[in-house]
């Protein structure tokens, strides 16, 4: 079954899917409309709908619900996500399942409510205190932000890990139509870590805490460990990359206007293909390796080289060489037609 | 030099719907700087996120438009920093109540010499509707479906209880008490709170400027501003709001007068620089 949608309500709907208990957050443009569904469809489904007196107060409800094995959830924006970073910082510690959907505008700062992606780093490196990590899933459609919604659940749970749903402005206001999921989410049972306040989690511990520093340092270890064993979970799309001389990267809604100059160039017979990340913690190294062996690569992002930096971060060495970057910021996005002139450029060809 | 209202206004386009309650409050509160005569360069106006925050941007003076919630700590440090500033701050019920609880309790323990001017229109305005701190318990809104459950926030009966040394309500509806009152407010020495019934067209379609009409009465001449416990009692009153000054007292020392760095030198903080043999000797004497 279809509906036409837009992407803010897109992200209820597949959390309604995923089993979602509850909701808290605070509201705040362009994300206040996940909150609107929210309010309207999780009551109605006999669950918790709560809007708190601040994004402090939103991360730290969900700190309890999600230590009770519940699934939780939140949405925010720039100044909002920022104010939840020490809550993100303490369910990874205590290595809870969250999901937090970031439905980006511009920074720093105030910004304005326009698109960018300069949250990337906060997400993706970690916005808090400590060496922790989150999951961030990059949707592109509003169909994604449906099922990455459900994939970030689905992924929290497995790995006892908060996850960030990485939209922007874009994504959040446009509409399109949505397939519905088939079927709801399975998550595994969470009696072995929660505590209910009952007779078979009473063994059960929440902590972000070891006052012995060894124990904090093993306690560490094993996060890291955990971290990298989600490269198993990695995603993303390749589009014509395999006879392509040229590779554009991007993420997000920017990946929407790189797939147009894509099958654009195409037509001019510049061979050029889309590599775009749908997981951006864990990285898709492997596939952008892959993808971008011996090739040219041009990185589109609406930031100030962030996603570039994880690009040549993830590269092999020697493919490092050959990465350009074009980038807009502050609510712009890049027109098609400039990654167009940017590619023909770095091929050395002329329109 | 001659002081009208005009020239307390800025020039640009303002941004709030036609028939807001921001309209009314702001040509009150011009008219009111002007017959204080305190020159422009003399006013800061400081807010947070909001409709209302909107305010320092359309009144001449300096201005500090911080972060959501915000806007009493750097109202706090302004007046500390240059005493001969006049603090105004002007927010919303969501940004001052809300997202800036603590900050509001703690500037009433710490007294700064600050005007808190709050724009209560029980709803949050900037993000379309949904229901603030200050939203009357049963009312729907878009993510309230069901109607608010909490009850509401009630900012006097907190300032009194907190010692705030100055606590007024205000419709600005009734234009002569609304500006007896910020006058009163701003020559008040400490902190002052006026918190301001105004209207919001767009998405409180409860409280409107009839209802806010229907709904206030003037304080009696006869309520003492002294008596505290009476004040308390006054700011209580849910079915009819009482609007005038609840409670004020004089003579409390204001934060910048306790803080340690004027103990010893009346100089404002904004003009002292580093003075390296005063570092010097400070160093010294940790040996």
């Amino acid at each position: 079954m279809k509906k036409f949608v837009k992407g803010n309500e897109a992200v209820m709907i597949g959390a309604l899917y995923a089993g979602c208990d509850a909701y808290f957050g605070y509201p705040i443009t362009p994300a206040s409309e996940i909150a609107h569904a929210a309010a309207d469809m999780l009551p109605q489904m006999g669950k918790v709908f709560l809007q708190a007196e601040c994004e402090t107060g939103s991360i730290n409800m969900m700190y309890g619900a999600a230590s009770a094995g519940k699934r939780c959830m939140s949405a925010s924006s720039g100044p909002g996500m920022s104010l939840m970073q020490e809550g993100l910082s303490y369910l990874a510690g205590a290595q809870l399942p969250a999901v937090v959907v970031d439905v980006q505008r511009t920074g720093p700062g105030l910004g304005n409510i326009g698109p960018e992606q300069g949250d990337y780093d906060q997400a993706v490196k970690a916005g808090g205190h400590g060496n922790y990590k989150c999951i961030v899933l990059a949707p592109a459609s509003v169909q994604e932000m449906c099922d990455l919604t459900i994939r970030a659940f689905e992924l929290a749970f497995k790995y006892r890990n908060p996850a960030i749903v990485l939209a922007d402005a874009v994504l959040g206001q446009m509409m399109e139509s949505l397939e519905l999921p088939e079927g709801q989410l399975q998550v595994p049972d969470t009696k072995d870590w929660c505590v209910r306040g009952d007779a078979e989690t009473r063994q059960n511990l929440i902590a972000s805490i070891y006052l012995q520093i060894d124990l904090q340092e093993e306690h560490n270890w094993m996060l890291q460990r955990k971290y990298e064993s989600m490269a198993a979970d990695t995603q993303a799309q390749s589009y014509l990359t395999e006879d392509a001389d040229i590779i554009i990267t991007a993420y997000g809604s920017c990946a929407c206007i790189a797939l147009s100059a894509v099958d654009e160039l195409r037509k001019e017979g510049v061979k050029a293909g889309l590599f775009r990340s749908i997981t951006l913690f864990p990285f898709p190294k492997e596939e952008l390796a892959q993808a971008a062996a011996g090739k040219k690569v041009l990185v589109a992002e609406l930031s100030n080289g962030q996603y570039r930096d994880d690009v040549l971060l993830h590269l092999p060495c020697e493919g490092r060489g050959q990465v350009e970057l074009i980038n807009r910021m502050g609510g712009n996005l890049i027109r098609m037609e400039a990654i167009k002139e940017k590619a023909r450029e770095m091929m050395g060809v002329k329109a | 030099m001659e002081f009208n209202a005009k020239m307390y206004d800025m020039p640009q386009e303002k941004a709030w719907c036609p028939g807001c309650g921001n309209f009314q409050l702001h040509s009150i509160l011009r008219e009111v700087l002007a017959e204080l005569s305190i020159p422009p360069q003399e006013l800061v106006f400081v807010s947070g996120i909001g409709q209302a925050a909107k305010l320092p941007q359309y009144t001449r003076g300096h201005m500090f438009n911080g972060l959501h919630g915000r806007s009493l700590p750097a109202a706090m440090a302004i007046n500390a920093a240059n005493p001969s500033l006049k603090v105004i701050v002007a927010s919303g019920d969501g940004c001052t109540y809300g997202e800036g609880g603590n900050h509001f309790l703690a500037q009433m323990q710490r007294n700064p010499d600050i005007v808190n001017i709050v724009h209560n229109n029980m709803v949050y305005g900037l993000t379309k509707g949904q229901a603030s701190p200050t939203s009357s318990k049963g009312m729907r809104t878009r993510v309230q479906v069901d109607g608010v459950t909490n009850e509401p926030f009630n900012p006097l009966a907190v300032a009194i209880a907190m010692g705030a040394t100055f606590v007024a309500r205000v419709f600005p509806g009734n234009k002569a008490q609304t500006k007896e009152v910020l006058k009163q407010a701003i020559q008040h020495k400490g902190y002052a709170l006026v918190d301001c019934f105004v209207q919001c067209v767009a998405m409180n379609k409860v409280n409107t400027f009839q209802w806010y009409k229907e709904h206030t009465y003037e304080l009696e001449a006869s309520h003492d501003p002294t008596d505290r416990q009476m004040a308390f009692q006054r700011a209580l009153e849910s079915e009819q709001y009482p609007t005038g000054v609840f409670y004020s007292v004089e003579g409390r020392p204001v934060f910048w007068e306790e803080c340690a760095a004027y103990r010893h030198n009346p100089e404002p903080l904004f003009r002292r620089s580093v003075d390296m043999e005063k570092l010097q000797d400070v160093l010294d004497s940790k040996a």
